[in-house]
């Protein structure tokens, strides 16, 4: 008989990622989260044959406003948080080909004529970013005016997702 | 349909509003305040005092511990205390749950901590007074904590509703209850004898061109309640939908191009807040 896993058990332990911080892990127990995306992008990648996750949340698309901030804290912009992410999963023995990826968050106030956009030019970076990389988003649920919370347990990498005010989870894959 | 005059009079659900704030609030407008006076102020609220000392010696200010109020308002300034006594004192106010807009436990008052920390910024980069963009920024959405009971027997409506127009949450409340959350912070306010620059900042904070003669005021507490949600920091059911206002930025004299610039900025000021007073992460 195999042993039962910890997870059939309750084991789970959430791994918080703040507000411009990105982590990732290959424990099975971990359950990487990150609270209140706003027009900040969550950007969630998997490796399912080593079963290597990690987890952005990024505030905004471009660090040449603040290069001595990036470099303190690169999760801050996407241009240096996502090379940051990419890089430590493949620490990881994650494969670039086989990752997933999932990305929630960037959304916007109701702005017709697209001044305050945060939420459009982060998810734009991103766009950016995987043209360059060869890379593509697998299941998204961005924009709108809602708050987003993301949750990604390591062992399924199955991604759900709580939307602020409302009741039930969503799942993103 | 009540009337805003006739809802206002029908609260009786609302902790007052600590007298020690509104005094110090009274103090904000004259130019050679003594720290004897604010003192004073503080003192006979002995739960606050110990919180301020408590968070004058915490790691956020450093330095050698205070062991009086004197002390700890001679150290780290009048305009922190102020600032600190303000966010202190609206917690019982702010922090409940405020179901009527799917508010968890604390997220309203950390929500109105980081628009105030993101005033500050936005005031000291524009050469306002930082105190006062602070307080008002604080105080922006009181009017949420008076209207969560009405229009939580309404929620599936309001859900509804949003869904169906697409209409910015102020709409949705006018819609459904007559009147919006600005304007019942602002009358709040005004009973409570604010300063008519709060009240007016807080009753235009989503329309400050409309105000009759505090607009820029009340445009600080636009930009600030706006990057704070674009940060995360909103809180409730579709917490950005609201319009986006060009002219209030015209107003304090910046542009959407500075808004990344503020946001990085405040994201120490803010973590390190959210330290300092324990705020929640998790939900």
């Amino acid at each position: 008989m195999p042993a039962p896993s910890l997870i059939g058990i309750g084991f789970e332990h959430r791994v918080v990622v703040g507000l411009a911080e990105l982590a990732v892990s290959n424990n099975p127990s971990a359950v990487l989260t990150t609270y209140s995306l706003g027009s900040c992008l969550g950007v969630a990648i998997y490796d399912p044959v080593v079963k290597v996750g990690g987890l952005l949340h990024a505030m905004l698309p471009d660090s040449s406003i603040d290069p001595a901030k990036a470099a303190a804290q690169p999760g801050m912009f996407l241009d240096t948080g996502l090379p940051a992410l990419l890089r430590e999963a493949c620490g990881m023995r994650a494969d670039k080909r086989r990752l997933r990826i999932y990305v929630a968050g960037g959304a916007q106030i109701m702005d017709d004529n697209n001044v305050f956009n945060i939420g459009g030019r982060n998810r734009a970076a991103l766009a950016e970013f995987l043209r360059r990389e060869n890379l593509h988003v697998d299941a998204q649920q961005v924009g709108g005016h809602v708050n987003r919370t993301m949750y990604f347990p390591i062992h399924t990498g199955r991604v759900t997702l709580k939307v602020s005010g409302l009741q039930n989870e969503i799942i993103l894959c | 349909m009540l009337t805003l005059d006739s809802f206002i009079e029908s609260i009786d659900y609302l902790p007052p509003m600590p007298r020690n704030v509104t005094s110090l609030i009274n103090l904000l407008n004259k130019t050679d305040i003594d720290v004897d006076q604010v003192v004073q102020l503080i003192q006979y609220d002995p739960a606050l005092t110990a919180q301020v000392i408590r968070h004058c010696n915490s790691a956020f200010f450093g330095g050698a511990p205070a062991s009086d109020l004197h002390e700890a308002t001679a150290r780290v300034g009048y305009s922190e205390i102020f600032q600190l006594v303000v966010a202190l004192s609206t917690a019982g106010l702010m922090r409940p749950q405020q179901k009527g807009y799917g508010i968890e436990v604390g997220e309203l008052w950390k929500h109105c901590i980081s628009a105030a920390l993101v005033g500050k910024f936005v005031a000291a980069d524009r050469g306002a007074d930082a105190s006062l963009v602070f307080t008002a920024c604080m105080l922006h959405d009181l009017g949420k904590v008076a209207l969560s009971r009405s229009l939580e027997a309404k929620y599936d409506e309001v859900i509804a509703e949003t869904k169906r127009s697409q209409c910015p949450m102020l709409l949705v409340e006018r819609n459904l209850l007559g009147f919006d959350h600005a304007e019942v912070g602002g009358r709040l306010l005004q009973q409570w004898n604010f300063p008519v620059e709060l009240v007016q900042a807080v009753q235009f904070h989503h329309d400050p061109v409309a105000a009759p003669e505090h607009g820029q005021l009340a445009a600080y507490a636009y930009l600030a309640n706006m990057i704070a949600c674009f940060m995360g920091f909103g809180c409730g059911h579709q917490a950005l939908a609201f319009q986006g206002r060009m002219e209030a930025l015209d107003m304090i004299g910046t542009t959407p191009e500075q808004i990344p610039g503020y946001m990085a900025k405040a994201f120490y000021a803010i973590r390190d807040t959210e330290k300092l007073f324990g705020l929640p992460f998790a939900k």
